[in-house]
């Protein structure tokens, strides 16, 4: 290998390390903290056994959604864990009662008579009730008709724009609701409210709880054979009451058909939570005695897939917002101040750990630690660069575990140089030149580190693949510094080292390679011809 | 020339196969004492894997214990365990499972005495099923974990090299866990932690000497016994093995210095301690343990006491460090094994004249 080949070599793979780490600094991505390291809000939740996996999947996508709308939580993070149990993490949350509530309890469920239905999907019937312009209404027709609003003219281009209408609710405009969007802000159900049904967009005015959760069993969900009316049969979904429940279905659907089969007043909204699940239609037919308890269908429309949607409706009817009972496991509440001490400290430890280890490699072996130092600068670059990618990329988190992993592989990485430079002073040993020995040594030596760091490699992958919680995040962080340590050995190290012993650091005074290889150096003649 | 000179040259010839009883002694010793404490003195097992609480507050009136558990004592949690954290700046108190009114209490009362805003209050519940989780599925990581590293060495050296490896592990996790058992460290996740990296630490440890056996054989097989080129194999990696144990430990040993005098390190600290014991008791033993025994071990194959009766026919009493006969290399001297077993190191190195060195200009 030329001098030159090599220095070029040893020099891409330092400027490509530390090229991608200046990229992904200078477009601000940093690696994404754990909880432990930023401070926030832990909770284990765990499942009954033998709980369905796709009812855990079902309750993970609840909660999230029910985070959300808590509004403030940057990246929440809910998965399922092991076989019945989801974590949920929440950085920078500190409100603990308000999480808890939000992803503990089962959800607050209401059946409520409907008043108004909004005619166009995402506007609130409250602007036609009150008599007001909706905000933004000319607006989103602007942004929603850019074609129709901007005409050609030959030579330009005029667009007309509207006037926005008066700003500002009027006078009659109820306090808890949002001006933009006409929605009730905190449901009530003991209020009524303008909720929205995210399935079809439309916006529902509906009245006070005639139900709640409570006042149901459970529900089912079946397929009926046709008798309805004659119709060719479908989906029903069959609720169950308490005592006290079902005479107060029955009062309620009595003043329900009342009404006109077609006025919406004739309908009872589902809610859950804030938003409107489905509005059936109280059945023509029924009087005002109401409906019987014990014999009532929701009879599911003609959507695409009514299996689904009626088994959906059943779960929302039997368990409130969660599909199954979750008992809390573990909460774990992490001051911002500790998270940020563990941070420090774990920093602190890293970069100390690399000093001292460099020093360390540059005592013992003479030029050839000037490699290492290198090498562990390109080792840290990478580490960095990819924990910085992979978390804005694929969400992975550097959590305290992880720093100790990385604290941990700089013993490793720094094994690997011992191994090769042991390697050289051995085939110097055997007679070879200096540099036929750096150049011999290598081969050897990465049979050796690739050994050794497959068997790391292994247990990483193994421990992140089995292992929970905390084991996980150190068992990312082994693995990558396992593979940057490969990458480091074939792509810097054995260059830089192909590249020094060409240079008067090769075959030097004693700071040279030669001098770390225990052969004597010129100046050990002159001293002892003197 | 000194020991460590010879040491930093390779060039050492300690006879290891031929102490091992000595080793083994020492190895049996530990590893005994590890048992029975664990055996009677048990683990002391974190709130992770029992259940309960444990709340941290920064210590921003530096309250002495004594103050702090007075103060507990009103609010009914005289049973809580409390500690100062790092020096003295952090408190910490554990106690059984709460009910979120208790809990609320305490925090609130934990903040007050610390003078502190309760979001400053760090908490911790765990119910009794979480930690049994957790250990499970370490264990069962373990297992697997164990299989195929097992596997994954016999493919690429040999199944003895497989189980004694397997065998020097077990002895570093008995010894690590017995440190634990004896000196009352609390086990944390942070702990298993530290176990499954010790684990690591010690299979790469034995499999680069190993490695270094293995290529040795493939160049001696036939002019040497197995426990000569075992001692050859080890003196020669002995640097190396020393050098990693040291580089190891200087970054743990800045997580243990930095854990201990920064709030909120706990865990750092925890992790740093294990994993000191770990990679102490893991260079041990694969120096000390897994490559004696390998030899003794391979000594019993017809093969090489064929190569050992060969060698003696030869060359009278088999030496105990093999002593390569090809190319210029400096000739250690055998080194034979003293009556009384001391590690005895002869040198019949005679160093290499300096070479002359021709300037171009």
């Amino acid at each position: 290998m030329s001098r030159r080949r090599a220095l070029v070599a040893a020099l891409i793979t330092l400027i490509v390390a530390w090229g991608a780490l200046a990229v992904t600094l200078a477009l601000g991505a940093t690696p994404r903290l754990g909880l432990d390291l930023q401070g926030g809000f832990a909770v284990r939740l765990v499942a009954p056994d033998g709980t369905d996996s796709e009812v855990l999947d079902k309750a993970v996508e609840i909660m999230r959604r029910r985070i959300e709308s808590l509004g403030g939580v940057q990246e929440p993070e809910i998965a399922v864990a092991g076989d019945n149990a989801v974590e949920v993490q929440l950085p920078g949350v500190t409100d603990r009662d308000r999480a808890l509530a939000a992803i503990g309890s089962t959800g607050e469920l209401s059946f409520r008579q409907v008043a108004t239905i909004g005619q166009l999907p995402g506007v609130s019937p409250i602007y036609a009730e009150l008599g007001v312009e909706p905000p933004g209404f000319a607006a989103d027709l602007n942004q929603a008709g850019d074609d129709a609003t901007t005409t050609t003219v030959e030579g330009g281009e005029t667009t007309t724009t509207t006037e926005p209408p008066a700003a500002g609710p009027p006078d009659n405009w109820p306090d808890n609701v949002d001006w933009d969007t006409g929605l009730t802000i905190v449901d009530d159900p003991a209020q009524e409210a303008w909720l929205l049904e995210p399935d079809s967009g439309l916006v529902y005015h509906v009245g006070p709880a005639l139900l709640t959760g409570a006042d149901i069993t459970g529900a089912d969900a079946q397929f009926a054979g046709g008798g309805h009316g004659g119709g060719v049969g479908g989906w029903v979904v069959d609720p169950s009451f308490t005592g006290e429940g079902g005479d107060k279905f029955r009062e309620a659907t009595g003043q329900l058909a009342t009404f006109n089969i077609a006025d919406p007043r004739r309908r009872f909204a589902i809610v859950l939570d804030g938003a409107v699940v489905s509005a059936p239609v109280v059945a023509e037919g029924v009087g005002p005695e109401g409906l019987s308890p014990s014999a009532v269908t929701i009879t599911i429309g003609g959507g695409d897939d009514q299996q689904s949607e009626a088994e959906d409706l059943a779960t929302v009817l039997r368990y409130g917002a969660l599909p199954a009972t979750f008992e809390t496991d573990r909460v774990e509440s992490v001051s911002a101040t500790l998270g940020d001490d563990s941070l420090n400290a774990g920093l602190v430890a890293g970069i100390g750990g690399l000093i001292l280890v460099g020093f360390a490699l540059l005592f013992y072996y003479r030029a050839l630690g000037l490699i290492a130092i290198a090498g562990l600068s390109v080792f840290g670059a990478f580490l960095l660069f990819l924990f910085s990618f992979l978390g804005e990329t694929q969400g992975v988190t550097l959590t305290l575990a992880g720093v100790a992993g990385i604290v941990v592989s700089i013993g490793i990485t720094s094994d690997s140089y011992i191994v090769y430079f042991e390697r050289i002073k051995e085939e110097v040993r055997h007679g070879r030149s200096v540099r036929a020995a750096v150049d011999n040594a290598f081969p050897r030596a990465f049979r050796t580190i690739l050994t050794a760091d497959a068997v790391s490699l292994f247990g990483a992958v193994l421990l992140f693949l089995l292992a929970v919680g905390a084991v996980k995040g150190f068992a990312v962080a082994l693995g990558l510094a396992t593979v940057i340590d490969v990458i480091v050995a074939a792509f810097f190290t054995r260059y830089a080292a192909a590249f020094l012993v060409r240079t008067r650091l090769g075959d030097g005074g004693r700071f040279s390679i030669r001098g770390a290889t225990g052969l004597p150096v010129a100046s050990d003649a002159a001293e002892a011809g003197a | 020339m000194s020991v460590f000179q010879r040491m930093y040259r390779g060039e050492t010839s300690f006879d290891f196969v031929g102490n091992r009883r000595r080793y083994f002694v020492i190895s049996a010793a530990a590893v005994l004492i590890s048992l029975l404490s664990l055996a009677v003195r048990g683990l002391d097992l974190g709130v992770d894997f029992v259940g309960g609480t444990v709340i941290e507050a920064p210590n921003a009136q530096e309250l002495s214990l004594d103050e702090v558990r007075a103060d507990l004592r009103g609010v009914g949690q005289e049973a809580a365990r409390v500690q100062l954290t790092g020096t003295g700046d952090g408190i910490r108190i554990q106690t059984v499972e709460l009910t979120e009114e208790q809990l609320q209490r305490l925090v609130d009362t934990v903040a007050e005495i610390a003078g502190v805003s309760a979001s400053e209050v760090s908490s911790q519940e765990v119910g009794p099923t979480f930690g049994a989780q957790v250990a499970e599925s370490a264990a069962r990581a373990l297992v697997i974990f164990l299989i195929v590293v097992t596997i994954f060495i016999s493919i690429r050296f040999e199944w003895r090299m497989a189980f004694t490896a397997l065998a020097a592990l077990l002895h570093d996790l008995t010894i690590t866990a017995g440190v634990y058992s004896l000196t009352g460290f609390e086990v944390t996740p942070a702990s298993v932690i530290a176990i499954l990296t010790i684990l690591g630490y010690s299979l790469y440890d034995t499999v680069v000497v190993f490695d270094k056996i293995e290529e040795q054989i493939e160049v001696l097989h036939d002019k040497h016994t197995i426990t000569g080129i075992v001692n050859l194999s080890m003196n020669q990696v002995l640097m190396r093995s020393i050098n990693t144990s040291l580089t190891s430990l200087l970054p743990v040993g800045s997580l243990l210095f930095v854990g201990s005098y920064l709030l909120g390190a706990t865990t750092l600290r925890e992790f740093a301690l294990a994993l000191f014991v770990g990679i102490g008791a893991g260079t041990y033993s694969s120096i000390f343990f897994a490559s004696p025994l390998l030899a003794v071990w391979k000594e019993q194959e017809e093969d090489w006491q064929r190569a050992r009766r060969r060698v003696e026919r030869r060359r009278g009493p088999a030496e105990a460090v093999a002593v390569p006969d090809q190319g210029p290399v400096p000739v250690a001297a055998v080194a034979p094994a003293d009556d009384d077993g001391a590690m005895t190191v002869l040198s019949g190195a005679t160093p290499r004249p300096p070479k002359r060195r021709r300037r171009k200009r």
